[in-house]
């Protein structure tokens, strides 16, 4: 581990953001060893500190640990996954409108139906965007699937699959239809470069699925071919 | 040993997965290091046992208490069945010797009417036919067997009836009241029926289980059957709501039992031995309505009950216990005014949010009399979880009339949670919220939140270094509503870094910020130019926290990174005052760093929380400590002072938030210990409702939670 230098002055550090902090520093403090972290959300504090260090390393960013429980290493990325798509949220609503992209879609095949509804129904690109930004934010924080960050049960890990299937699409449409934005958000945080990767390697996604284009998709095993 | 092993297993695909991985992409080093380890021995992680360990303990607790309340469920639901069995049984036999009184006074009159007609007595196979004949038309015709006969006659059967009644010992009196007993069940069955039959009926409780003859028997016992059926499903309805009416029928029924009818109240016996369990129960819960509820809820029960007697015409079990339940509940009343104040009125099932509302005002009377001076103020309990922040919740804002809460995340979100929409947690006693809006705009952490006095717009500030001014969605919204982008009024750009705290003048609608980039601003939200000002100080540094003093306009107190804190004219600029902690030198000092500082509502108190533990109270007329205390076990981060001002609310990164009495003696009345750590940080912030016995407190376990 990198950090293994650090270790001994850890015990004196307190990672906080007091009032005050700067943007700048916001976060900045030492790297934790993920054996010394000992709080209930290890798994989050440790992927949050690798994406600060570096969010393009997506091998580190999905190396697990040893020890880790593979449903709860899923579960906590899919967590940052979806929490870092709020950001291209932002910026999509900037752009897409119910008038111009009145329905979800990604390239002209598909168009997709808002899953937040008691019946699926054909939401504008950006409500969709939202609701299921929202209705992930649900499932994920729900009682009845996920109740711990500790362990999860095996039936709640298939869950993921289609938490990561329809956020996904998110990405596809603003690749496809808001490529200016989609290119801003991509170049500072790597996020569907990372999401690719993490799906193809947990087998949470059909490779049919994974529409967008990545830069470096030689790298990994069976990459998509689009 | 099985989740246990289940996870060995897990661990272990996840190790051949890397492993696989690495191999592929050529990162021989470390593949070679974790697989040496991950062969030999499983790697867990010290805290991850423990928290496998306190979380199996922790759902064993829950079960086993979820069972303890089922069984005690399943117990009182099978005495209420053993009892509506027991009454249907005594139906079933008194209409059964109904019909057999009347059998015998048919064949009476038969045999009078041939001994006149032909003068001499009838053939004794008549005696004996005639039973199967009545059998026959009785199930031809159950319920008017006895159509053609006339008045005359019946005035003649009654009397004789009424003589062999009186023969066997039964009292006028008690005729009566069985009478009063059986009218009022036949009204809701047929009136001719009643009309002639029901002074007949007097108990016939003695005689008993005296062999019937087969004909007769089977009709009651089919519908007898129906009417179970029918109980039974009325039953699953009503189960609640009967449950509770037997926990406070129960004094009542003590007194009553002299003047009862006999035998057929066995029901209602059970029904309220296992009334103790339940109100058991009910105290250990703690849970309490005053007497208004109790009979509100009588009433209800007494709908539910007529309602049952309706399905089953003739079941006059039912109508007794109606009965009953009236005299009851009519006591009870007479009772409850005589002893209030004596007696715990424990009888509450799915009175829902409207309970809980009312207890936290009302039962207090009753509920703390004896108890010490401090417990006029009752404890604070969870109630409401609130998940759905992906990370650390920064801050809490309430409506100020509304059940609403408001919670802004290091998730770039902010949400709108109402208490009153909530979703019923399984085996737990704490509710689960879901938000109803997000509100996205900030690109990166929210920090900080403040509610116009109106409850019409909220005020965040992020680490982006904006303002937004967001006007609050209906609190009914559809979560999954069309997109409004009118929801983001405006946004206060000025600032250049991160914005840390917001205070908002409820007279004048100001608003007033903190910013790490060393300015304090003055914002006048509804204006073309909203900049008003921006203070800032050269020798304190950068600004933690703000707040109005006491509410006014024209002075701001702002908490600087040196320590110090500084009350600011507001028209001005200028420095007025100087708080400084005592023991120091003036020079910068770091283990002191404000958290958070707030002005008391009422009094010219200023009150600082510190990284070192304490709690600082500061005169804002002079400046001098008037008091200071370590509060908590680690950095006090956040403060909240309720409307009244007489009592504090801060939070803590030791995880506990406390309630402190700051009227007198500034004495700590209750600690919760809230929230989990993320890195170092635990509880960011706290907050009082301003009109509503809410309290709320907000963690970087991404959850916020909600007292009452």
């Amino acid at each position: 581990m990198v950090m293994e230098a650090q270790s001994q002055q850890t015990q004196q550090i307190l990672r906080r953001n007091r009032p005050g902090t700067s943007a700048k520093e916001f976060c900045q403090w030492p790297d934790e060893n993920f054996e010394e972290m000992d709080s209930t959300l290890v798994v989050q504090q440790y992927i949050q500190q690798l994406i600060r260090k570096d969010p393009s390393n997506v091998e580190k960013l999905l190396t697990m640990p040893d020890g880790q429980d593979e449903g709860v290493w899923k579960y906590e990325h899919l967590r940052q996954f979806c929490m870092e798509l709020n950001g291209l949220a932002v910026k999509l609503q900037t752009q897409c409108f119910p008038a111009t992209c009145t329905q979800m879609t990604a390239t002209e095949q598909w168009i997709f139906l808002c899953a937040a509804h008691k019946t699926p129904k054909e939401c504008p690109a950006i409500d969709y965007t939202r609701h299921t930004l929202d209705g992930a934010a649900c499932l994920l924080n729900s009682n009845k699937y996920f109740p711990s960050r500790v362990s999860i049960k095996e039936s709640s890990v298939l869950k993921l699959g289609s938490v990561c299937r329809r956020v996904y699409r998110i990405f596809s449409h603003a690749y496809f239809h808001h490529r200016r934005i989609f290119n801003e958000f991509e170049e500072q945080t790597f996020l569907c470069l990372r999401f690719t990767h993490f799906v193809t390697k947990y087998n949470l996604m059909s490779k049919d699925n994974l529409i967008v284009p990545i830069s470096d998709a030689g790298e990994i095993p069976g990459e998509s071919e689009a | 040993m099985m989740d246990e092993n289940s996870l060995n297993g897990a661990q272990n695909v996840g190790v051949g997965q890397s492993r696989v991985n690495n191999a592929v992409t050529g990162d021989k080093i470390a593949d070679d290091a974790s697989n040496g380890n991950a062969q030999t021995v499983p790697q867990y992680t010290i805290p991850g046992i423990l928290h496998f360990i306190e979380h199996e303990w922790q759902r064993f607790q829950a079960e086993r208490s979820q069972w303890d309340t089922d069984r005690a469920e399943l117990q009182s639901k099978i005495a209420v069945l053993l009892g509506e069995r027991k009454g249907l049984q005594t139906t079933h036999s008194d209409l059964i010797r109904r019909i057999k009184m009347l059998e015998y006074a048919l064949r009476q009159e038969r045999i009078k009417f041939h001994r006149l007609k032909f003068g001499c007595d009838p053939p004794t196979v008549d005696l004996t036919q005639s039973p199967d004949e009545q059998g026959l038309e009785l199930n031809a015709d159950a319920e008017y067997p006895y159509s053609p006969v006339t008045n005359q006659m019946w005035e003649r059967g009654r009397a004789r009836l009424q003589n062999y009644l009186k023969e066997i010992g039964w009292t006028e009196t008690i005729i009566d009241v069985r009478s009063k007993c059986t009218r009022n069940l036949l009204k809701l069955g047929n009136a001719e029926q009643e009309e002639n039959i029901s002074p007949n009926v007097n108990g016939t409780e003695t005689n008993n289980k005296r062999a019937s003859e087969s004909q007769g028997r089977d009709q009651p016992a089919k519908k007898s059957q129906q009417q179970q059926a029918m109980a039974d499903a009325l039953l699953l309805d009503t189960e609640a709501a009967v449950m509770s009416s037997f926990a406070f029928l129960e004094p009542a029924d003590v007194e009553m039992d002299d003047e009862d009818y006999m035998g057929d109240d066995m029901d209602l016996v059970t029904g309220s031995s296992d009334s103790d369990m339940k109100q058991l129960k009910l105290k250990t819960k703690g849970v309490i309505v005053n007497d208004d509820d109790a009979d509100a809820e009588a009433e209800e029960v007494l709908n539910d009950l007529n309602r049952l007697a309706e399905g089953e015409d003739a079941n006059m079990n039912m109508v007794v216990n109606n009965q009953r339940i009236n005299e009851g509940s009519m006591k009870r009343r007479g009772v409850m005014t005589g002893l209030v104040g004596d007696e715990e009125v424990d009888s509450s099932l799915g009175l829902g949010e409207l309970a809980e509302l009312t207890v936290t005002n009302e039962s207090e009377s009753t509920y703390d009399v004896n108890n010490s001076k401090e417990s006029y103020r009752k404890t604070w309990n969870a109630k409401y979880t609130l998940r759905s922040h992906f990370d650390c919740v920064r801050a809490l804002a309430f409506h100020p009339k509304e059940s609403v809460l408001i919670t802004g995340s290091e998730d770039h979100t902010l949400k709108l949670w109402n208490l009153q929409k909530t979703v019923p947690a399984k085996k737990s006693a704490s509710l689960d919220v879901e938000p109803l809006y997000t509100f996205r705009a900030h690109n990166g952490p929210v920090l900080c939140l403040a509610m116009s006095s109106s409850g019409e717009q909220c005020y965040s500030g992020g680490l982006d270094g904006v303002i937004n001014c967001w006007n609050l969605p209906n609190s009914n919204i559809d979560p999954y509503d069309s997109y409004d982008p009118e929801v983001l009024k405006c946004s206060l750009e000025g600032h250049t870094d991160a914005v840390w705290r917001l205070a908002v003048n409820h007279t004048k609608g100001n608003l007033v910020s903190a910013s790490a980039d060393g300015t304090v601003k003055l914002w006048s939200p509804q204006s073309k130019i909203p900049l008003l000002n921006t203070y800032s100080s050269d020798t304190e540094g950068i600004p933690t926290s703000v707040d109005f003093v006491r509410d006014e306009t024209d002075k701001i107190v702002v908490s600087y990174k040196s320590a110090v804190s500084i009350i600011h004219d507001v028209e001005t600029g200028k420095p007025i005052l100087k708080l400084t902690p005592n023991g120091m030198s003036g020079a910068t000092d770091p283990t002191k760093y404000i958290n958070r500082i707030i002005s008391h509502p009422t009094m010219p108190i200023i009150i600082t929380a510190h990284e070192d533990r304490w709690i600082r109270f500061y005169d804002a007329n002079d400046g001098t400590l008037l008091h200071a205390m370590v509060a908590h076990l680690d950095a006090v981060t956040s403060l909240a002072i309720d409307v009244h001002g007489l009592y504090l609310l801060s939070g803590s990164h030791d995880c506990s938030i406390r309630l402190w009495n700051i009227a007198n003696k500034k004495t700590c009345v209750q600690e919760i210990t809230a929230h989990r750590k993320k890195f170092e940080e635990s509880i960011l912030d706290v907050a009082f409702h301003p009109s509503k016995p809410f309290i709320a407190s907000a963690g970087a376990d991404a959850i916020a939670k909600v007292f009452v």
